[in-house]
């Protein structure tokens, strides 16, 4: 079947959920929208500005200033617009993941597309976040626009989409690396021929120093430009991008930090904070010094990296990580254990929902349910990346026959 | 022999030092009876230290000229000087008001729980919320309250509600409101205690001998207040009162509603206090047919006055229903209404992560009425503002709330504050809706018997209608009762395990990544099985 009617029925089946009545469940599921994230907070801080309240002197309002000028100026923040619109942005994200797959593969087009296009749009990872509206389908679509733009070797679009991520989701300055790094080589797989990087250190400082200008101008334009919609007043950077480092609201998502937060000792706060924030970042460098023959796997990884240690995480993040895995399907056959990982995401997945009603709905169970949950999803992402990463390395080493068997000294 | 003497010393002297430093003392105590059988008590032992004007800010830092009074009291006058307090309202309260029963209390605060509101000069020296965190753990200390934990996450400046009762000196001369709520504070003897202390013939005379802590808080509803005020060209002015709402019909053995002083308060008057310049009772009358002993000393179709000072002793005021042998309490509620409007406020939904603050509001008038709606809301429960919806008898009417200010709260550190000004058209019911965000607290931060939840403080009405002057006649407030939200808790004996549970899976996750990054791999040769 063509891509397009492929694409286009994928499409309105899910502007069709989107306009299917939406329950009160996944509205306010904590599993979809963070508190950074969450429609409603985003639909509050807008009436704070636009009647005329700084909505960052409250705590409730946390999104990107870009968001608040967007949502009062361009587009009214409707419900029926902004289903089409986090369809359309759904779509272009998909649409995205096709063009990065089509520009690995060296190809006009594939028929993998269309199965690429719905492991995107039907993934319920990403499709549920996206029906309770949470913007973190929004920071999906930026960061899959801007590896296609770089796929595309057209970096200031890149660059710009970039910087827009990283405006709004201040965790996601662990792609700037192998994104930067992309722009300067080729999407195309190398992971069955690894090589050092084309460029020496001089060519590379060359190649990256304009890149990393153009970046930082991009951002000083947007916060001088949020600084100026929030009429001066620099009180946005605590409550958004502060948020990250400081972990002031303690609503339970699936990640990782928010029950250790919650349990943490007041003296210790600081430091597991800086502990925290850094063992994000610690991943960046390795993980794109060993991938630098293929960028792409790197960005990858960085999902997964980001998926199971970010602070304030959604179904969005592990659903990106997953549905990006469809690009690589020559690592398919070196994966150790991908039916565990499958079933532990399928009992994390089950378990989180469940636990989360029969915590704070119910009042039968207590919070160590919803956080054993969280453990057994962090297991899961966890696991994902681990094999991916085994995967993307074994790929280079082809076993033959039998007789051979891939391990590490 | 000797208390004789006493007294005698004590009544010459104030009288001489009353004449020498203008100190007036009277006290008055309102009783009113209620449809429903009980009867409202109202004491009040006002003091007023003519001529004497708030300490300026300005002096604060300046040893302050000593202070000698003799009716006046010492404890709270130097707090006064100390934070240099304009003026002061301090109210504890234990039970609920009901408005529809017995319509609007002699004193304003009824607010359950502890509040505390001071109008404060603005100067250099001292900020404003140095001296109200000042005046805070003074007065706790002085009444044995919590009011120390009325910290900045409890306090706010609602002006449009709690206006000055008095005047404030100079008229070029900025000042602020600071106010601060405590539901779940309690009223017991421990504040009785100090209290009474500040009385000039602390409870052993006078209308304050029938202070009786057993009966007192066995009432249905009671609170104590402090209320400092200046009054240009009088002085300034401390009022404590204390209010009761007693059930005789449940102290008497046969069902009836006939109540005494003595049955009420299981005391009499006995004596007079020598230096009150006034000591009535005040008893509001009913439209019942009723026998009232012994005889007043003026009486009119509102209330009856007995002057404790020349009425014989010892004084028992009854009041008898003699052609009733038992109470019926009444099934209806009264008609018309006793206050203006009616009040309900509850908090919705079952979930410990969001819910809905539901208002009910009645206008019992057949005329428009504005009021003011205050909600000074801890960061326990965050509004969505937008979420707002108003509904005049079940017909969407956004236009009759107009928001004057709005501050939204900050975890761990500030209270919400809205205020709002309603418009109720004549007759009718209003429905205000508010969606909520109920946060997740840290671990340290749950009071012990954290599963009980929080008390949220009342909010305050205060209706504004139009006089027959054409001006706007402000209201005593309207406090609605307070609120219990039902946080969630997290497991408070698993730091040690939490700590050790994600950092187990941190490491595990962080060791197998860098094990596949750093170690080489290498193709081994699988032997072969040997056949069987």
């Amino acid at each position: 079947m063509d891509f397009h009617y492929t694409f286009s029925a994928l499409v309105a089946a899910r502007a069709l959920l989107a306009f299917a009545p939406l329950p009160d469940a996944l509205k306010y599921s904590q599993q979809l929208s963070s508190p950074l994230t969450s429609y409603a907070r985003l639909k509050e801080g807008v009436y704070l500005f636009s009647h005329g309240i700084d909505p960052y002197s409250g705590g409730l309002f946390r999104h990107s200033p870009l968001l608040l000028s967007a949502f009062t100026t361009l587009l009214p923040l409707k419900d029926p617009i902004s289903k089409l619109l986090w369809t359309a942005c759904d779509a272009a994200a998909a649409w995205s993941l096709v063009k990065i797959w089509r520009l690995r593969q060296r190809v006009g087009k594939s028929s993998r597309d269309g199965l690429i296009a719905a492991l995107y749009l039907l993934n319920p990872y990403l499709f549920l976040p996206s029906l309770a509206l949470s913007t973190s389908s929004l920071e999906n679509t930026a960061l899959l626009v801007a590896v296609a733009f770089a796929c595309e070797r057209r970096s200031s679009a890149s660059i710009l989409l970039l910087a827009i991520l990283t405006h709004l989701s201040f965790s996601s300055i662990i792609y700037i690396l192998p994104i930067f790094l992309l722009l300067t080589s080729s999407p195309v797989s190398n992971l069955a021929s690894p090589r050092p990087f084309a460029l020496d250190f001089k060519g590379l400082r060359k190649a990256v120093l304009p890149l990393v200008g153009e970046y930082f101008a991009y951002t000083t334009v947007l916060t001088a430009a949020s600084t100026l919609v929030c009429g001066g007043s620099r009180a946005w950077v605590e409550k958004t991008w502060g948020s990250f480092f400081l972990l002031p609201d303690l609503t339970p998502n699936p990640g990782l930090w928010w029950y250790f937060f919650t349990e943490m000792f007041d003296h210790f706060r600081p430091f597991f904070l800086m502990v925290f924030s850094l063992h994000l970042l610690i991943y960046v460098l390795p993980i794109t010094i060993k991938f630098q023959h293929d960028l792409l796997y790197a960005t990858f990884l960085m999902a997964g990296v980001s998926a199971t240690f970010k602070p304030y995480p959604t179904l969005s993040d592990p659903g990106l990580f997953l549905s990006l895995w469809s690009l690589f399907p020559e690592t398919y056959s070196y994966l150790r254990h991908p039916i565990v990982t499958a079933l532990i995401h399928l009992h994390g997945s089950l378990l989180l929902p469940l636990f989360n009603h029969l915590w704070l709905a119910t009042g039968t169970g207590n919070a160590n349910f919803f956080y054993a949950s969280t453990l057994v999803f962090g297991i899961a992402n966890g696991a994902g990346l681990i094999d991916a990463i085994w995967a993307g390395l074994a790929t280079a080493i082809p076993v033959k026959d039998g007789d051979w068997d891939v391990g590490q000294e | 022999m000797f208390s004789a003497l006493i007294y005698s010393f004590l009544f010459l002297s104030a009288h001489v030092f009353s004449i020498h430093a203008q100190e007036f003392f009277q006290e008055q105590l309102t009783l009113r009876p209620h449809r429903d059988g009980t009867v409202l008590g109202h004491f009040a032992f006002t003091t007023l230290l003519k001529s004497a004007t708030p300490r300026e800010p300005e002096t604060i830092r300046i040893e302050d000229t000593s202070q000698h009074y003799t009716l006046f009291p010492l404890a709270l006058g130097q707090v006064l000087r100390e934070y240099a307090i304009t003026e002061l309202h301090l109210s504890l309260n234990a039970g609920k008001w009901s408005y529809d029963r017995w319509g609007y209390p002699e004193e304003d605060g009824v607010g359950t729980g502890a509040e505390l509101w001071a109008w404060m000069a603005e100067g250099p020296g001292a900020s404003v919320d140095e001296r109200w965190r000042g005046l805070r753990s003074n007065l706790a200390g002085l009444f044995c309250a919590s009011l120390g934990s009325m910290d900045e996450q409890r306090t706010t400046s609602p002006s449009l509600t709690f206006l000055p009762e008095g005047d404030l000196p100079g008229p070029s001369t900025p000042y602020q409101l600071r106010h601060g709520t405590l539901p779940s504070e309690n009223v017991c003897t421990e504040n009785l205690t100090p209290f009474l202390k500040l009385l000039p013939c602390k409870s052993l005379s006078g209308i304050a001998s029938l202070l009786n802590p057993h009966r007192l808080f066995d009432a249905d509803w009671h609170g104590m207040g402090i209320h400092v005020r200046y009054v240009e060209n009088a002085g300034v002015e401390v009022r404590l009162t204390f209010q009761g709402v007693f059930d005789p019909v449940r102290y008497s053995t046969d069902g009836k509603r006939d109540w005494s002083l003595h049955s009420i308060f299981d005391r009499t008057i006995q004596k007079t206090c020598p230096v009150a310049r006034h000591s009535k009772i005040r008893l509001i009358s009913t439209t019942d047919a009723v026998d009232v002993s012994p005889a007043p000393n003026t009486f009119n179709a509102a209330f009856s006055v007995y002057d404790v000072n020349t009425v014989s002793k010892p004084l028992d005021i009854s009041m008898q229903w003699s052609n009733e042998s038992h109470f019926e309490y009444p099934l209806s509620l009264d008609s018309p209404p006793p206050t203006h409007i009616s009040v309900r406020r509850t908090l919705k939904g079952t979930e410990q992560s969001r819910g809905q603050l539901a208002i009910v509001i009645e206008n019992h008038q057949d005329k428009q009425i504005k009021a003011s709606y205050l909600e000074t809301m801890p960061w326990l429960l965050q509004f969505h503002l937008n979420s707002i919806q108003v509904k005049w008898n079940s017909a969407p009417r956004d236009d009759l709330m107009s928001i004057v200010s709005y501050i939204p709260p900050v975890p761990h550190s500030r209270p919400t504050l809205l205020q709002s000004v309603l418009t109720l058209p004549p007759n009718g019911t209003m429905d205000l809706t508010i969606d909520v965000t109920k946060p997740f607290l840290r671990y340290t931060e749950h009071p012990p018997d954290a599963q009980r939840g929080w008390d949220l403080p009342p909010a305050v009405f205060r209706p504004l209608i139009i006089a027959n002057d054409s001006n706007l006649r402000r209201l005593p407030r309207i406090y609605t009762p307070i609120l219990l939200v039902d946080l969630a808790t997290p497991d408070f004996s698993m730091p040690y395990n939490v700590i050790i549970m994600s950092c187990t899976l941190i490491a595990l996750i962080f060791g197998s990544v860098f094990n596949l990054l750093t170690r080489k791999f290498v193709l081994t040769k699988i032997p072969n099985e040997p056949p069987q």
